[in-house]
């Protein structure tokens, strides 16, 4: 058996280990109401998919909701950080005036973020937008701002003595140097996105996952708040393992060590 | 950087005059000199090579020259490449101790990437690859990447990067010192033979008398602190050359032992 495929089934099987005990002290437990089978969840995930919801809304319709979002306020959150990042690269002013402030982001409880760019904001999309960028934009911009700082000197001055134009060296030497922190914060940037969108749902803002956690939580049905759950994790999954890492493999072929990681 | 065109400069390529440097001295603020009064020529087809010791300023006069420093005019002093072609200005090859290629680019990417920058027509692109790859023995590494490489490889490629844009000076900063001493070797007899193929103007610096007198056609001599040209000799051992010819050995010999005399006798007045 080669590494890779031994590697796989050891994943495989600590998940399957931890199904089969979950499902053992659910038996022993026998109350479903705190704590169904995981065969009682996977048939409720079932229903979930093919059923429509509450309100007539589907699954789909959720989900859509909930990446829309996602999406949008993390392309505001990474465009505003990697330009803060980058300016904080360029301009010393910019660069002590945001570090005086980032040790505040920074430390800032996420829920309370959240909490504060609801009340402001309302239950609203403007909320969740609110929420994203205050909690996503400073670490952005702290990554970018390291890649800037890391910029090899000795290859710009290479590029300048083959009289490299302003638009050669941007293409060619600043942002490939940029491109390792600008995926490294991407990736974070992405995982603490959608998990505060998810959160921004759960307090109120209509539809989307997070809304349908709350909704079933309400109701006191942990079978469904533990399907909606797992989804939530799949698609989360799914969409890590199959386009952003073979986005950073592609951006990347040129690293001898390069091995798609899946 | 001082531009001029060719007219009436016969075949200067290089022409440095009472150069001196100056640098603050970043905890006292005083200057310190750091090129002394450097006058040197470079005529189109010579391999002219400064030796000096570590650190004596040579480099700084490499990137004056490339115009990546710049000297205070004010300091005494005028620097001018002429150039010999049709290009509007003089066209600048650098190859650094480093390979400093841009790992993320193909072999073949990384060499039209100093053509893009010199505005050489795409046409020429292609044959300008090959035929420089194969001066410097990698034909067939187009779609390589760098890290893939050996160091002597990289330094190769870096080698070929700067010979692509088919430069009015080739700057050379002791090309082969971070390499070991079999691939160095190896490298000085290719570039010999690159050197009886075409005939590039080249500045080589280097700390090595031996890779000097193997190589060059003159060589100017350069103390330290601050940095003085106080020799320029004339090799006049036809290519072909090799190490172990009594000629070049005597030579490097000779050389070897006047620097010593020199350096020794700076020490002494110095301290």
């Amino acid at each position: 058996m080669s590494e890779k495929v031994t590697a796989v089934s050891i994943r495989i099987g600590s998940i399957f280990v931890l199904l089969i005990l979950w499902h053992f002290v659910a038996i022993a437990m026998s109350d479903a109401e705190i704590l169904p089978t995981p065969i009682a969840i996977a048939y409720a995930m079932v229903g979930v998919l093919v059923e429509p919801g509450p309100e007539g809304k589907s699954a789909f319709f959720h989900m859509g909701v909930t990446l829309g979002r996602t999406f949008v306020t993390f392309g505001v959150a990474m465009v505003l950080g990697i330009a803060i990042g980058l300016a904080m690269g360029l301009k010393k002013v910019v660069e002590h005036s945001v570090m005086a402030l980032i040790p505040l982001a920074l430390t800032m409880p996420t829920i309370l973020m959240v909490f504060l760019a609801v009340m402001w904001f309302g239950f609203s999309e403007i909320g969740s937008l609110v929420a994203v960028v205050g909690v996503v934009t400073p670490y952005v911009a702290v990554n970018i701002f390291q890649g800037a700082k890391a910029m090899d000197k000795s290859l710009i001055d290479m590029a300048i003595t083959f009289r490299a134009d302003r638009n050669m060296l941007i293409r060619k030497v600043y942002i490939p140097q940029l491109l390792p922190y600008i995926f490294s914060a991407f990736r974070f940037a992405f995982g603490m996105t959608w998990k505060i969108v998810a959160l921004a749902e759960t307090f109120g803002i209509k539809y989307g996952i997070g809304y349908m956690f709350f909704f079933w939580f309400e109701q006191f049905n942990m079978e469904l708040v533990l399907a909606w759950i797992i989804l939530f994790v799949i698609l989360m999954l799914v969409l890590e393992h199959a386009v952003f890492a073979r986005i950073e493999h592609a951006a990347f072929k040129w690293r001898p060590a390069n091995k798609l990681q899946t | 950087m001082p531009t001029d065109q060719n007219n009436g400069h016969g075949n200067v390529v290089v022409s440095v005059n009472n150069l001196t440097k100056k640098f603050p001295d970043p905890m006292t603020g005083e200057e310190f000199v750091v090129l002394d009064s450097i006058s040197l020529t470079v005529e189109k087809g010579n391999f002219a090579s400064i030796v000096g010791p570590s650190g004596c300023g040579k480099s700084t006069l490499l990137n004056i020259i490339a115009g990546i420093e710049t000297h205070d005019p004010s300091d005494g002093g005028t620097l001018d490449v002429y150039s010999h072609t049709d290009a509007e200005q003089p066209r600048v090859g650098y190859v650094f101790q480093n390979a400093r290629l841009l790992n993320w680019l193909t072999v073949e990417d990384n060499m039209t990437f100093a053509l893009e920058s010199q505005k050489i027509p795409k046409d020429l692109w292609k044959e300008r690859v090959n035929k420089y790859l194969e001066m410097v023995g990698l034909e067939g590494q187009q779609k390589n990447y760098p890290l893939n490489l050996s160091g002597g490889m990289q330094q190769r490629v870096a080698i070929a990067r700067a010979l692509a844009i088919e430069p009015d000076i080739l700057l050379m900063d002791e090309p082969f010192s971070h390499l070991d001493e079999i691939t160095a070797r190896k490298m000085r007899f290719d570039l010999m033979e690159i050197l009886m193929h075409s005939s590039p103007t080249i500045l080589f610096i280097t700390h090595d008398l031996g890779e000097a007198v193997f190589l060059a056609d003159h060589i100017y001599m350069m103390s330290t602190k601050p940095a003085r040209i106080f020799k320029h000799i004339k090799v006049d051992v036809p290519r072909p050359r090799k190490p172990e010819d009594p000629q070049i050995f005597d030579l490097e010999k000779e050389l070897v032992k006047e620097f010593f005399s020199v350096l020794d006798a700076q020490e002494a007045e110095g301290d």
